[in-house]
């Protein structure tokens, strides 16, 4: 038997018996869902990026020339006591290895000092203090310049200064600082082929700070944490520089005491004001 | 499987590497150097204080290797409540790594990035499976 039709009532009204069919109605596409988890994301870490943006201390502002010279004699006219007072500190003396070589000596024939590193690296930014201080013991800078660490690094901003213009002169040691990148962390000075070699030879890994002592020792890295310095005027961590009981000097002055004594290996213990302090002396038994 | 869940599993074998790499790398300890290239510094990241599991001494890479072996697990399951929960447990961890890294260690680990990219790639297939799932049986 054939169905019959139910008739459609004039104007499209349901007929009577006729269910109302409805049209399908169209779900939210399958992408929203992603997309409204993407963006989200997207918003929280952009919120992220705004408040480091917000909260990271600002560069220091460069000090005037006087200022710098004034910073620069504090730094470098530090007391013999504050050096007998804190001793090791909290140096971390791990990072002097011994090394052997043919001694290394500078442009004037004496045993050398030499830094490699870079003006963006918070490490280099703490370890160029103690090693200004160490030196200035043995002779006189010139040409030192105040710089801070990358903002976009760990540690931003590290008040500290710069080898890059610096020059060196002393009876006993020579010194060559090298500073391979700037703040930008754009390449700024040339290693020489055989400063290059010497690096390499010791430090294949290529990493900053790197100092070699006269290739009797050599120092990876720093000797303390930059955090000590934490974003501070270089005048306010000089001033916590001469408290010997401050955690600043017992890890500047620490670090400058542990440079000092390995500088006191390479030039026989001269100057005897310096390297035959009891201190000094005890420091050097304890090198690697 | 399906070419989405295959692409899960291809994800989560790849974030279990980079995750065992991270873990490595964190017991290999840190020397505070910095690359004379200025390269981004992984050992920063992964040496502080706030690359362990709270109140222990275990790698939280430890954890995304957890998470991305169960993800490759539950891949060839249809997309559900289970998925979207670990999902959530997924970018929820991940965005408070993203803040240690940009906010309280201000250093970026390119492989820590490689891994939350991972995770935020396996969270938006999951949630797009689920959604065409519900879309279809509407």
């Amino acid at each position: 038997m054939s169905k019959k039709k139910r008739p459609v009532a004039p104007g499209g009204r349901r007929a009577p018996g006729q269910k109302q069919v409805r049209k399908p109605v169209s779900g939210t596409p399958a992408w929203v869902a992603p997309a409204a988890v993407a963006v989200v994301l997207a918003i929280i870490i952009g919120a992220f990026l705004i408040y480091r943006w917000y909260t990271t201390p600002l560069p220091l502002p460069s000090p005037s020339p006087n200022t710098t010279a004034a910073l620069i004699a504090q730094v470098t006219g530090l007391p013999a006591s504050e050096f007998e007072t804190v001793g090791l500190g909290t140096a971390d003396k791990t990072r002097l290895t011994k090394v052997t070589g043919t001694p290394l000596v500078g442009a004037t024939g004496k045993p050398q000092v030499f830094y490699v590193g870079g003006e963006f690296c918070p490490f280099c930014a703490a370890q160029r203090w103690p090693l200004i201080i160490a030196l200035s013991r043995f002779g006189k800078f010139s040409g030192l310049d105040v710089t801070s660490s990358s903002e976009t690094d760990v540690n931003p901003n590290t008040p500290t200064f710069t080898f890059r213009r610096a020059t060196f002169t002393s009876q006993y040691v020579d010194f060559r600082g090298l500073e391979v990148s700037d703040r930008q962390q754009q390449p700024l000075q040339t290693p020489s082929t055989a400063e290059q070699a010497v690096w390499s030879k010791y430090d294949p890994g290529q990493t900053i700070p790197f100092i070699d002592f006269g290739n009797l020792y050599v120092s990876s890295g720093a000797m303390y944490k930059p955090e000590v310095l934490g974003g501070q005027s270089w005048q306010a961590v000089i001033d916590a520089v001469k408290d010997p009981t401050s955690v600043a000097a017992q890890a500047v002055i620490g670090s400058a005491n542990l440079v000092t004594a390995a500088i006191c290996k390479m030039t026989a213990d001269k100057p005897a004001a310096v390297c035959s302090s009891a201190m000094i002396q005890d420091l050097e038994t304890k090198l690697p | 499987m399906t070419r989405s869940q295959g692409v899960v599993v291809a994800l989560s074998v790849a974030g279990v590497g980079i995750s065992i790499y991270l873990t490595l790398l964190h017991y290999a300890g840190f020397a505070p150097v910095c690359p004379a290239t200025g390269a981004i510094n992984c050992e920063a990241v992964l040496a502080s204080s706030y690359a362990v599991i709270f109140g222990t001494t275990i790698p939280t890479s430890a954890a995304g290797i957890v998470w991305f072996a169960v993800c490759a697990l539950i891949a060839g399951w249809r997309a559900g409540p289970v998925h979207l929960l670990w999902a959530a447990v997924g970018l929820a961890t991940m965005l408070y790594l993203v803040f240690v890294e940009l906010i309280l260690v201000r250093a970026i680990c390119l492989w820590c990035t490689a891994a939350h990219v991972l995770v935020v790639l396996i969270a938006l297939i999951w949630v797009y499976a689920w959604s065409a799932r519900e879309a279809a049986a509407r």
